[in-house]
């Protein structure tokens, strides 16, 4: 087998989390400073913006300053009322609808993507949503790249679900929380999955925290149980980094991302002589 | 050279039923146990999830068929599912005047609570025949957990407290909720348990036709999650464990509800059906030599 500059390069599979998600940029900075490329990048929920930016290769920094200005809290402007009236009835609640205005989210993710498409794209792109209506998955990786980041992201009962190819589509979370089985399907050999864990509360004060929290139990139990028939049942070679935090992160807590990306960076470098030895061996 | 292991009883293999998730179609077990009565075939461990806790706890407490039926039939009615908790919708409209907290369910309790105690009254895992485990998953870590001691009354309760529609139940120090939310389909249980044969019964959930409240919504949500939770379990104990795992998944023309309990007799026959289908298979492994299992 030979080895060479060309094999330097892995498939990044990039997992749901919210503002975790940014740790991918940590991630990805660790990479290009060992000459590591990216073969393929595979996104859900979360996830899905990072695999994107990354697709699309743009600038750390640039993506880094993007990250800050997407996940701020006014993005959850109007939930409070919009929830009590969806509860009390005022408000008809459907399978269309969400908690939140949906227009902002819209154009922040228009301000990042613009009319990008997965053709545009440096390496293949695999954006992983979910059917609203059979459950199961989709993976989009052809048109505007803004439609699947947006199906992806649709968090159940906050983001309204996002319709594209003639689906209702919701978070990828729900079905595929870590991707890692389109990496192998696309053929991937290396291969760096990013996954996190969805918080844990102690104490829930309100309807929403409720509902979050039977979300987190459900997601996390479908990570590790589709990691552990991945991880069994393929020879691809995959490396899971799961960055630890020490510090509660939140959804919407910008002011955490540098903290996020540095302990991204932290899991990546310890995983970095493994990942060296794989590729060289080939 | 045979590697016989230590546990396996001379007179055969054991054979355990693990009864899934799924609600009123869980009733689809009575009709799988009338096919092996009949065969005279006896079950050795029997593991229940949420809605099939039930139907496992009374086989495990040596009911014959027909006094299942009528059993849990008085379990699981429209009664049940009538009385809405006001106090809950309350507190989730208005949080901070209700004191909202994580004990949260639509459906008032007290009748399935009711219903329970006069089926099970006071007895415990202790009491049954068979040894019986049953699945709920910890409302705080989210992990799965068995019981296997104590109240029945308590451990059945705690499994079928579906999120959004029956609240979390205390067990010992632990608030616990649907074994669904953890392992809608725990297979592995009875792996561990070191049986030879499982009968896995599973049911996927059904998705309302439309969604017209946020709770449905919610509801909605929870069974993609839960059918997405299913297949990832199923697929890797599939492919993990050695043991012989007989999947038997009914199925269902008619749509079954949540509380449909109208269709129970269709629902027992379809469970009827499903097993006669893989009964000559059964037979098969059970007259296997034992020293063929390696």
């Amino acid at each position: 087998m030979t080895t060479g500059i060309d094999q330097k390069r892995v498939a990044m599979v990039i997992g749901s989390g919210g503002v975790k998600c940014a740790a991918a940029l940590g991630l990805w900075k660790t990479l290009q400073q060992a000459e590591i490329g990216v073969s393929m990048a595979v996104g859900s929920s979360g996830g899905s913006l990072y695999a994107a930016v990354i697709a699309l290769g743009y600038d750390i920094q640039v993506a880094q300053s993007m990250t800050i200005d997407f996940w701020t809290s006014d993005l959850m402007e109007g939930y409070t009322s919009n929830l009590r009236a969806a509860l009390s009835g005022e408000e008809r609640f459907t399978e269309f609808s969400g908690l939140i205005n949906d227009q902002q989210v819209y154009e922040r993710l228009a301000n990042v993507f613009g009319q990008h498409t997965f053709a545009d794209t440096h390496c293949p792109l695999y954006i992983v949503s979910t059917d609203l209506y059979s459950g199961e998955s989709v993976v989009h990786s052809a048109g505007p790249i803004i439609d699947a980041v947006r199906a992806s992201i649709a968090i159940p009962m906050i983001f309204p679900p996002w319709q594209a190819g003639g689906r209702w589509l919701v978070d990828g979370a729900v079905s595929d929380p870590l991707p890692i089985d389109v990496a192998i399907k696309e053929g991937g050999e290396t291969i760096v999955a990013m996954g996190f864990e969805l918080p844990i509360r102690s104490r829930m004060h309100s309807y929403a925290a409720v509902t979050g929290h039977f979300n987190s139990i459900y997601m996390n139990n479908i990570l590790k149980a589709t990691f552990a028939f991945h991880n069994l049942a393929h020879h691809a070679e995959v490396i899971a980094i799961l960055p630890e935090f020490e510090r509660d992160i939140w959804s919407f807590d910008s002011n955490m991302i540098p903290y996020v990306i540095e302990e991204g960076t932290r899991a990546a470098e310890k995983e970095l002589p493994y990942i060296r030895r794989l590729l060289t061996i080939g | 050279m045979l590697a016989i292991k230590p546990y396996r009883p001379l007179e055969g293999k054991r054979l355990a039923l693990v009864i899934g998730s799924g609600a009123v179609k869980c009733a689809a077990a009575l009709g799988l146990w009338k096919v092996l009565s009949q065969a005279g075939i006896e079950i050795d461990l029997l593991v229940g999830c949420s809605g099939g806790s039930l139907f496992a706890a009374t086989m495990a407490l040596g009911m014959d068929v027909d006094e299942c039926i009528e059993k849990t039939q008085r379990l699981w009615n429209r009664k049940v599912t009538e009385k809405r908790d006001m106090t809950s919708l309350l507190r989730a409209a208005l949080p901070r005047v209700f004191n909202f907290n994580e004990r949260f369910g639509m459906i008032d309790d007290q009748a399935m609570v009711q219903n329970l105690r006069s089926v099970f009254g006071e007895q415990t895992f202790e009491d049954t025949r068979t040894p019986l485990y049953v699945v709920a998953t910890d409302f705080h870590s989210g992990e799965q957990l068995v019981l296997s001691k104590g109240r029945l009354v308590d451990a059945l309760r705690a499994s079928i407290s579906i999120p959004f529609i029956w609240p979390p139940w205390p067990v010992d120090d632990r608030l616990l909720i649907d074994g669904s939310a953890s392992n809608p389909m725990p297979v592995d249980v009875a792996i561990k348990d070191g049986v030879e044969i499982i009968l896995a019964m599973g049911f996927e959930s059904s998705y309302p036709r439309s969604v017209s409240s946020i709770s449905r919504f919610a509801f909605h949500v929870n069974s993609i999650m839960t059918n997405n939770l299913l297949k990832a379990n199923f697929a890797f104990h599939n492919l993990a464990h050695h043991a012989e795992i007989i999947a038997i998944i009914p199925e269902f023309e008619q749509p079954v509800g949540l509380f449909d309990t109208s269709k129970f007799p269709y629902v027992i026959e379809q469970g009827e059906r499903a097993m006669q289908e893989q009964l000559p298979y059964l037979n098969r492994l059970l007259a296997a030599e034992s020293s063929q299992v390696k």
